[in-house]
Order: C-alpha cells, then sequence, then structure tokens
C-alpha cells in the first residue's frame, strides 16, 4: 500500500520530482561520458604505444650519420635507438588555396627494431627503392585520394611525384600538429608521410644522414639520468631539441586532453549530484512535514519507525534509480559520440566507444548513495515524532518583526504580499540560502561559460587583427641575408611594405629551470608585428634584453631584470646571456622576444632571417604564391585569412560545448527555483487559497513566492558577479597550457547575457509555479484544517 | 429595496468516481441589499455548497445565480475573481489569516485591492483590537483572530458579507460579540450580510432565514422582530 502511496505522491508533484531528476541526470550524464571516453582514449593510447614501440626520447639534429647512431647506446640506461630522417615537404595542390604540408619520415627495410612503428591500414608499405609514400590516413580520406594517386611535393625546390602505395597511422601522430603553434589538428593541411630511407636520403640528398633520433629506456631509467649525456654526444651533430615523451607534442595533447576528462569527472558530476542532493533534501523535508498526520496515523496503527523510515526513504531510493539509470544510459550513449568525435582529431586503432557496465553501475551507485543520503537527512525528523505529536498539527511559528523592517522606507515598498515574501526568506534561512546560492551557482556558470566564448574570440582576433598584421608570411627552410630577401620582396607587385622576421629555437635557462622555446624577433619599431599589453596598447620592442611572455615567466620563476642563460645552435659562443626587459601576455604561444639588433648581437651573427612578413594587396596574392610555391629554400607560405578561417573552423566547436554548458546552467537553475516555489506553494496552500478568495488574481497571489524568488535571485545575481570573475580565473589558469593561454577576462557582455539567462531560468519557473496558483483548489483547501 | 443576488433552480454535482454527489437540487432565492440572512442546515445538507456558489469559489453545474444583473453561472475564472474581489467579503470559521503578516498587515491586504476600502485603523477600531495591530496571529486569542478576519472582510467595504460558520470555533461571549459586529456591519453601512451556520439560535436576529435540507431550500422563513445579538443564546 505504501508503494502506491509513493506513486501518487509523486505523480502530484510530477514536475518537481522530473525537475530534481534532470539535475542527476545531468550530473550522471556527465560523468558517464567522460568517464567512459576518457578509459575509450587511455587504453586505446596504451595498446597503441605498446603495440608500436612508442619511444621515450626524441631528438633533432642538423645531420648525423647513420653510422654513428649505435655508438649512442653506450649511455648507460638506453635500450634502444632509432635513427630517421624527417623532412617537411610543401605538397603542390594549386587548386586548394591552403598551404598543405607533409612531413616525410624515412621507414627502415627491417623495421622489427624501429621505434615509433607503422599501422598499416590500406595498401601496402612503399617499396625499397620506389619513390612511394604510406600517407596518413586522416589525410588520405579528407583528400578523397585513392590508392596507387600521386601527389606532388615540392622537395629542394622541385617538383616530385610520390606514388601512394598505402595508408597508416603511427603513435607518435596520433595527435598530428605541424608544430607548437598550430592548435588544432588540420587533416587536410598537415599529416606524416612515410618513405623507404634509401629513397628518401636521395630525394633530399642526405646520403648515410638521419636527422631525428628517438630512444627507449631501460626499466629504471630516467630522462633526467640520460639527458646530458646524450646531449655532450649530440651537440656535435647540431642537436636542435631533446625532449622526453611527455614534451613531446601529440603524447602532451593527448595527454592534457586525458587530464582534462580526469578532472571533469570529479568535478562536474558532484557538482550536479550535489544540487540534486540539496532539492531532495528540501522536498523530503517538506514532504515528512506535511504528513506529520498521515505518519502519526500510521505509527498508531503499529507501523514500526523504521518501516515508516524506509516508505520516507524510497523515495530517495526511486529518484536514485531512475536518475541513475537514466543518467547512466544517455551518458553511454554521449560517450559513443564524443569517441567519434575524438576520432575525428586522435588517429588511434581501437578507439571505439562501447558500453561500460562498471560506469554505469557505479554511476548508478553514485545517484543512488547521493539521494539516500538527501532522503535520511530530509526525513530523520520522523524518528523523534510520538503517534500522538504527529497528529496534532505543528507549534505555529512565533512570528515576530524582522529586522529590515526596521529600515525606513524599505518597508513601506513592498505590498502586503512582497511583505510575506520577505519575512518567508528571513525565517526559512536554510532554504533561501540554497535559492541564492543555486542562482550564484546559475549566473556564475553562465557568466564563465560566455566569457570563455568571447576569450577565445579576443585571443583569436587579437592574434590576428593586432598581433600578426601581415597579410602574407613567407617561412624559409634554413636563415637567408635578410638584405637579398628584402630586395626580391619588394620587386614583387602589390607588396606594401615587408618585413625580416627571425625565429630562433632556443633553450632558456634560469637558475635551475629551464624551457625550450620559440625566440621571435622582428624588426625594431615593426610595423607588422606587435606585441601588445592587457589593455591592447603596444609595446615597443628593446633595444636590449627580452621579453618573456607571462606563461614562462611563471614557468621559470623569473622577473624583470633577472639575468638568463640562452642556448642556441645559432650563437656563435653558446651558452649567451641577456636579461629579462619585460614580461609580455600572450595568448596564443608562448615564446620569448627580442630586438633584432639586440638579437645580432647576442648571436653575434648578422643580418639573417628566417621568415618574412609582407602587407599587400589581396589580389596579387595568388601571384605571390604562384611564383614561390616552388621556390628552393621556402618551407611555407602563410596567409592570414586562411588561419582566421581554420581558427575559426576549430572554435565552433568550443562554442557548442560553451552553449550545453550554459544550457544546463538555466536548467539547473530552473529546477531549484520551481522547485523551491512548488514548496513553497505547498506549505503555504491556506494562505495562498485565502487570498484568492479574497479576490486577488493568481498573479497577484504568486506575489509572494515570486518577490521571495526575485528578491534572492537578485542578490544571488550580485554575489555571482564576484563568482564569475573568480571561476574565470580558475578556468583561465587550468586551461593554458604551451599552447595558448586563455586571458582570465570577465566581459561585460558575458555579465549582461548571464543576467538574462538567470532571470530567464527564474522567470521560466515561475511561469510553471503559476499554473500551480491557478489551479489551487480554493474550495478545498479552506474547508477544514489539517 | 433592490435585488442583490438572485438563484433560478441552482445544481451543483460532484462526480466521485462513480458516484455523482447531488450537493444542491434546484434552490431558488432572492436576497435583497442591506438585508441579514441566515442560512441554516445541518451538516452535509449542502448550505457550504451554497457558501461557495454564493461566494463566486465555485460554478453551478445547472441553472443560474445573479449578482445583480451579472451572472456568476457559465463564467470564466476571471469573472468570479473580480466579482469575489469587488463584491465580496468573507469570514471562515477558521479565520484564515496569513501567519506572518500582522493583524494589520492583514487588513491591509484586501485594503490595498479594494476599489473603495475604508481605512484600516478605522476598521480595527470598530473591531476594538487597535491596540493590536502590530501583533501577528499567533499572539492573538480565537476570538481576537476571529474579529481580525471580520475587519478584513469588512475594510474592502463589500456589498456583501459571507460568513461560514462564523461563531463555530468560539465560546459563547466571544460569539456574541463577533455577531454584534456583523450586525452592526449591517445596520452601519446598509450592506448584506450572509451568515451560514447549523447553530439555529443564531437565526432569531435575522430578517429572514433560509432552511436547508438535503440539497433543496426547504423553508424561507421572515422575522418579524430580529432579536439584537445580545440577545441571542444557543
Amino acid at each position: 500500500m505504501l508503494k502506491r502511496k509513493i506513486v501518487r505522491d509523486i505523480r502530484e508533484n510530477k514536475m518537481a520530482y522530473i525537475a530534481c531528476t534532470v539535475v542527476i541526470v545531468i550530473g550522471l550524464v556527465a560523468y558517464t561520458s567522460m568517464s567512459i571516453a576518457k578509459d575509450n582514449l587511455f587504453m586505446a593510447r596504451e595498446e597503441f604505444y605498446e603495440q608500436f614501440h612508442f619511444a621515450d626520447i626524441f631528438a633533432r639534429v642538423k645531420a648525423m650519420p647513420y653510422s654513428r647512431i649505435n655508438e649512442l647506446l653506450d649511455i648507460q640506461g638506453i635500450e634502444l635507438v632509432h635513427g630517421r630522417l624527417v623532412k617537411d615537404v610543401r605538397v603542390f595542390m594549386p587548386e586548394q588555396d591552403k598551404n598543405i604540408y607533409l612531413r616525410m619520415i624515412s621507414l627502415d627495410a627491417d623495421t622489427s627494431h624501429s621505434l615509433n612503428q607503422v599501422q598499416l591500414l590500406k595498401g601496402s608499405f612503399p617499396e625499397k627503392d620506389e619513390r612511394s609514400i604510406l600517407l596518413g590516413d586522416k589525410f588520405f580520406e579528407a583528400h578523397h585520394l585513392t590508392l596507387n594517386d600521386s601527389i606532388t611535393v615540392i622537395i629542394e625546390g622541385k617538383k616530385e611525384e610520390l606514388k601512394i602505395s598505402g595508408t597508416g597511422q603511427s603513435p607518435e601522430y596520433i595527435y598530428a600538429l605541424k608544430d607548437a603553434q598550430a592548435i588544432a589538428p588540420d587533416p587536410e593541411a598537415f599529416e606524416v608521410a612515410y618513405m623507404s630511407y634509401e629513397s628518401m636520403e636521395r630525394l633530399f640528398n642526405q646520403p648515410g644522414m638521419v636527422n631525428d633520433i628517438s630512444f627507449t629506456l631501460k626499466q629504471g631509467f630516467e630522462f633526467k639520468d640520460v639527458e646530458i649525456l646524450l646531449k655532450n654526444k649530440l651537440e656535435k651533430y647540431g642537436l636542435e631539441s631533446l625532449v622526453e615523451r611527455k614534451d613531446q607534442i601529440s603524447h602532451a595533447m593527448l595527454d592534457q586532453e586525458l587530464m582534462q576528462l580526469e578532472n571533469m569527472t570529479k568535478s562536474v558530476p558532484i557538482l550536479f549530484l550535489g544540487i540534486a542532493a540539496i532539492i531532495l533534501y528540501i522536498m523530503l523535508k517538506r514532504l515528512v512535514e506535511s504528513q506529520r498526520g498521515q505518519i502519526g496515523t500510521l505509527k498508531a496503527f503499529g507501523y514500526r519507525t523504521k518501516e515508516i523510515m524506509w516508505h520516507y526513504l524510497s523515495y530517495g531510493l526511486a529518484i536514485g534509480f531512475a536518475g541513475g539509470i537514466l543518467g547512466g544510459l544517455l551518458g553511454t550513449a554521449l560517450s559513443i559520440i564524443m569517441t567519434r568525435v575524438y576520432q575525428t582529431f586522435f588517429s588511434l586503432p581501437n578507439l571505439e566507444g562501447r558500453f561500460s557496465l562498471k560506469y554505469l553501475l557505479f554511476g548508478i551507485v553514485l545517484s543512488v548513495v547521493f539521494c539516500m543520503i538527501a532522503a535520511y537527512q530530509g526525513t530523520k525528523g520522523i524518528l523523534k515524532l510520538q503517534p500522538a505529536d504527529a497528529m496534532r498539527p505543528p507549534v505555529p511559528v512565533f512570528n515576530k518583526k524582522v529586522w529590515l523592517e526596521k529600515i525606513p522606507g524599505f518597508w513601506a515598498a513592498f505590498t502586503v504580499q512582497g511583505r510575506m515574501a520577505v519575512r518567508n526568506v528571513i525565517r526559512n534561512k536554510g532554504r533561501s540560502f540554497f535559492i541564492f546560492i543555486g542562482i550564484v551557482f546559475t549566473f556564475s556558470m553562465m557568466a564563465a561559460m560566455w566569457s570563455m566564448d568571447s576569450m577565445i574570440d579576443v585571443m583569436v582576433m587579437e592574434q590576428f587583427t593586432k598581433v600578426q598584421k601581415q597579410d602574407v608570411k613567407i617561412t624559409f627552410t634554413k636563415p637567408m641575408r635578410s638584405d637579398n630577401i628584402m630586395r626580391e620582396i619588394y620587386l614583387q607587385k602589390g607588396v606594401h611594405w615587408a618585413e625580416p622576421m627571425i625565429e630562433v629555437p632556443i633553450t632558456l635557462k634560469y637558475l635551475n629551470r629551464k624551457k625550450d622555446v620559440i625566440l621571435l624577433s622582428s624588426i625594431e619599431n615593426s610595423r607588422l608585428y606587435n606585441l601588445l599589453d592587457k589593455d591592447g596598447n603596444k609595446i615597443p620592442m628593446p633595444e636590449d634584453g627580452m621579453l618573456i611572455s607571462e606563461l614562462i615567466a611563471r614557468q621559470l620563476n623569473a622577473r624583470v631584470g633577472d639575468r638568463v642563460q640562452v642556448e642556441s645552435i645559432w650563437a656563435k659562443d653558446s651558452p649567451a646571456y641577456t636579461y629579462i626587459a619585460g614580461i609580455v601576455p600572450q595568448y596564443i604561444g608562448a615564446n620569448v622576444y627580442m630586438g633584432q639588433n639586440a638579437l645580432y648581437e647576442m648571436l653575434r651573427q648578422k643580418g639573417f632571417a628566417t621568415s618574412v612578413l609582407i602587407s599587400m594587396a589581396d589580389n596579387y596574392i595568388p601571384d605571390l604564391k604562384e611564383k614561390y610555391n616552388t621556390a628552393q629554400f621556402i618551407r611555407s607560405i602563410d596567409e592570414r585569412q586562411q588561419s582566421i578561417r581554420e581558427y575559426e573552423e576549430l572554435l565552433e566547436m568550443s562554442t557548442f560545448v560553451i552553449w550545453v554548458m550554459a544550457a544546463m546552467a538555466v536548467i539547473t537553475g530552473f529546477a531549484i527555483v520551481y522547485n523551491t516555489g512548488i514548496i513553497t506553494l505547498a506549505e503555504r496552500q491556506r494562505e495562498l487559497a485565502s487570498l484568492r478568495v479574497l479576490g486577488m488574481y493568481p498573479k497577484e497571489v504568486l506575489e509572494v513566492i515570486s518577490v521571495e524568488q526575485w528578491f534572492l535571485g537578485v542578490l544571488g545575481i550580485i554575489a555571482g558577479i564576484p563568482m564569475a570573475f573568480a571561476m574565470n580565473k580558475g578556468l583561465a589558469v587550468s586551461m593554458s597550457s604551451d599552447l595558448f593561454s586563455i586571458p582570465g577576462i570577465t566581459s561585460t557582455e558575458a555579465l549582461i547575457q548571464a543576467f538574462f539567462g538567470t532571470i530567464f531560468a527564474i522567470w521560466l519557473a515561475q511561469k510553471w509555479v503559476f499554473r500551480k496558483v491557478k489551479q489551487l483548489d480554493l474550495v478545498e483547501v479552506l474547508k477544514e484544517r489539517d | 429595496m433592490g435585488v442583490i443576488l438572485k438563484a433560478k433552480n441552482l445544481c451543483k454535482y460532484y462526480q466521485m468516481g462513480e458516484v455523482r454527489v447531488e450537493a444542491l437540487k434546484g434552490v431558488d432565492f432572492e436576497i435583497y441589499e442591506g438585508e441579514f440572512i441566515v442560512v441554516l442546515g445541518p451538516s452535509g445538507s449542502g448550505k457550504s455548497t451554497m457558501l461557495n456558489l454564493i461566494g463566486g469559489m465555485d460554478l453551478a453545474s445547472e441553472g443560474e445565480i445573479y449578482y445583480r444583473n451579472q451572472p456568476l453561472h457559465n463564467v470564466s475564472e476571471k469573472v468570479l475573481t473580480e466579482y469575489r474581489r469587488d463584491a465580496v467579503g468573507f469570514v471562515f470559521q477558521f479565520y484564515n489569516l496569513i501567519p506572518n503578516l500582522t493583524a494589520y498587515e492583514n487588513v491591509q491586504l484586501s485594503v490595498e485591492i479594494a476599489k473603495n476600502p475604508l481605512k484600516a485603523e478605522d476598521v480595527l477600531t470598530q473591531v476594538g483590537l487597535q491596540d493590536r495591530a502590530d501583533h501577528f496571529p499567533a499572539q492573538l486569542s480565537g476570538g481576537q483572530q476571529q474579529r481580525i478576519a471580520i475587519a478584513r472582510a469588512i475594510a474592502k467595504n463589500p456589498e456583501i458579507l459571507l460568513c461560514d460558520e462564523p461563531t463555530g470555533a468560539l465560546d459563547f461571549s466571544t460569539g456574541i460579540q463577533v455577531l454584534k459586529l456583523l450586525r452592526d456591519f449591517n445596520n452601519k453601512y446598509k450592506k448584506t450580510v450572509i451568515i451560514i451556520t447549523h447553530n439555529a439560535g443564531i437565526a432569531r436576529m435575522a430578517d429572514r432565514v433560509f432552511y436547508i435540507k438535503d440539497g433543496r431550500l426547504s423553508r424561507i422563513e421572515t422575522v418579524e422582530n430580529p432579536v439584537p445579538p445580545e440577545e441571542v443564546s444557543w
């Protein structure tokens, strides 16, 4: 019988229970989907690494004889060494308006000892002496190629046709980024291609040489055990970089993704389940209070307290189960979609969506536990009730004036319904506090999300409209004489202005910390490359010393005026020294900067550039590209418009996520406001019905509830403003990486949007409560005292 | 004296599952301005149903009822609300005061929505509770609460004062005080007062008495010489 009572009680207030369940479902969807997606990613990665021998250490040199690499095995701790030729080439596809690059990597004839092996997906491995390649599968798909098609690449200034013998993927390029300046993989514009070593040494005219060496470590050894020795040995071959696995770009990106998922699975579900638990607690507490008489009757019949307790706990159990199962199943479904999205970013075999009984069950347990705790807390009052007491109505609350009434003028501003509302706020402190916190959460979450949206816009737009003002950037394969370059460029049609630019890989050391970074150097008073402070004002390039980005300053723990050591293969004397002249904000990438004269002086080299920035008429850009497309020594020609487009595409995805999160905030706000509204309505049915009998319109009666909620809503929004600022700061710190740092700015528009979002949630909830007010049965309510 | 309320073949049925309960089975009456009416009947006779229909809290299943010439049957909830708001003052057996409003604020509540209200202070003085204006209902005795409820009802200055067992929860002498207030309002403002009760003693102070039995108006009696409330007893 009592089971029927549960069903009927819930049905009577179905919207309130549904709202509570929805919040649980949101929490569990977040939990299951992210947990499963994380597991899928993690397992697929570990399997791939294991099977295809992903290396532990990665070194890049100018050139080293193949025959010498086995000497590196002498270093204690090194287990395996593998040398390859790795060269970036441009793909000749005139019909495409993008720059397209392939990273060509040599394959040994005998691959059994190779590291970073390639998994064959289609076709076959290239033959030893053939000019054929094994192409990254994503590139193959993106360009709708077929096996045995040829693609044209530009090697040493010459067009070369390469036949596609097959496609594959490797653990080294799961997340295929060209370099740290790229934010997301673009399989149309960058991928890897494998070719036999013999063909590559001939094509690139590097007989018997390698420029990329990977290592695995013996058990029990770490990178730092071998780092110095390796460095010493590789120095003479022109060591350009030496990183361990954790800093390898693809691995680092994947790791970051996994870590973010891990953090989110810990925080987001708890947040929503916590809110749901409080809602349930308040609802059940109210239910028990309103059913005192029934409880008394049951006790009088001889029901045991335990049985009655169990009856009320069953509400929590029912909601917990419903939310748990629904959330778990929806979460599993979402995880499959998420995994599919990951498949487009990550080249991982065995990355598949799968059903996970473990997380489904654990999710249900989590939901049930939260709900049961809430239900117990809400209903434990039953334990204390004696049957005779229970059947008597509760002792009326002794009312007295509240302190707010003493503020002159304040009290007079309210209608009588408003006064009822304000007194209710103060008398039901716990519930009022919950509404308040709920609104703070709803508002600040929305403000943070929308700020994030505009922050990303700021990042990108600032980068491409204020920082990098060039229309075209040409990058060379090696340093070139800048006076020759400038002369050449100014001969081209449509060029308004051009500047040489230098990009040098360096190792920056301060005390015992160090960091590999790219040093960017523009001419003093550059027109095309501007450093900006937080307010968007130009920071002049200093005459001497170095500017470093905030992120690097933080990582090195260095301050303005500190002396730093610079190691570079380009310096005549390495290491060289300079000092920090300033710290600058940088949103995309993390670099250090010097004026060109200061750099020349530090490197003791003069008059060279690695790229050139050009401002020119749009209609001449195709001619320029046409002319230099196949030129020797040109690595890339980048158009600003193309970069902006790429970023915008990438950002669509994050905008979607941001809106989903904002929608969840609105739903949660709605659930909180609606449920507390319903509870107030139930508690004060009699009073509200009396008001209706007095001749008030439902709208006027609603004021008793709505004024209370608006009052708390306004307070919540006000308190939500600093909360949003704090949340943004936190998000900015937690989401910043070497690739980009998000400015922790809360925009006014976001605050205004969040304001309207919150108002909308409250308004919508009240609209639903209003329906209940209209349905109040005047005759029934006033008939007798309960 | 004009007709203020008029009912023709007024019926109310409730569907309770399979069973149709006929609470009111065709009632006809006319009530005049300024009359003091007592509706008398045992419990279950249909008098509460009649109160609900007269008070605009419910709609008739059949038949017609008019306030002046305004029909109260087959109308929208909005029309009923307007009617309750402008024309009717209610007094209940259990007062139904708003517990977290003071006596004064409870009265003010109806002053705020009325078209032609009396002053809340004056009404409180009339019911003799001007010195309790700042008290909350929980701080007042039952009789005091009922007097506040009456003050709240008459502060609207309604055309009809509708009272449902107004003395039902009170002891005898407090009950008499309450009846006196109702009669005073009737005399002073010449407004219609309708008391619904099962207490036959109260009938002696009415101008007319409606006897309700088994859902029908069995008899309407005109009282030749109504006695003052002080002489009523039960």
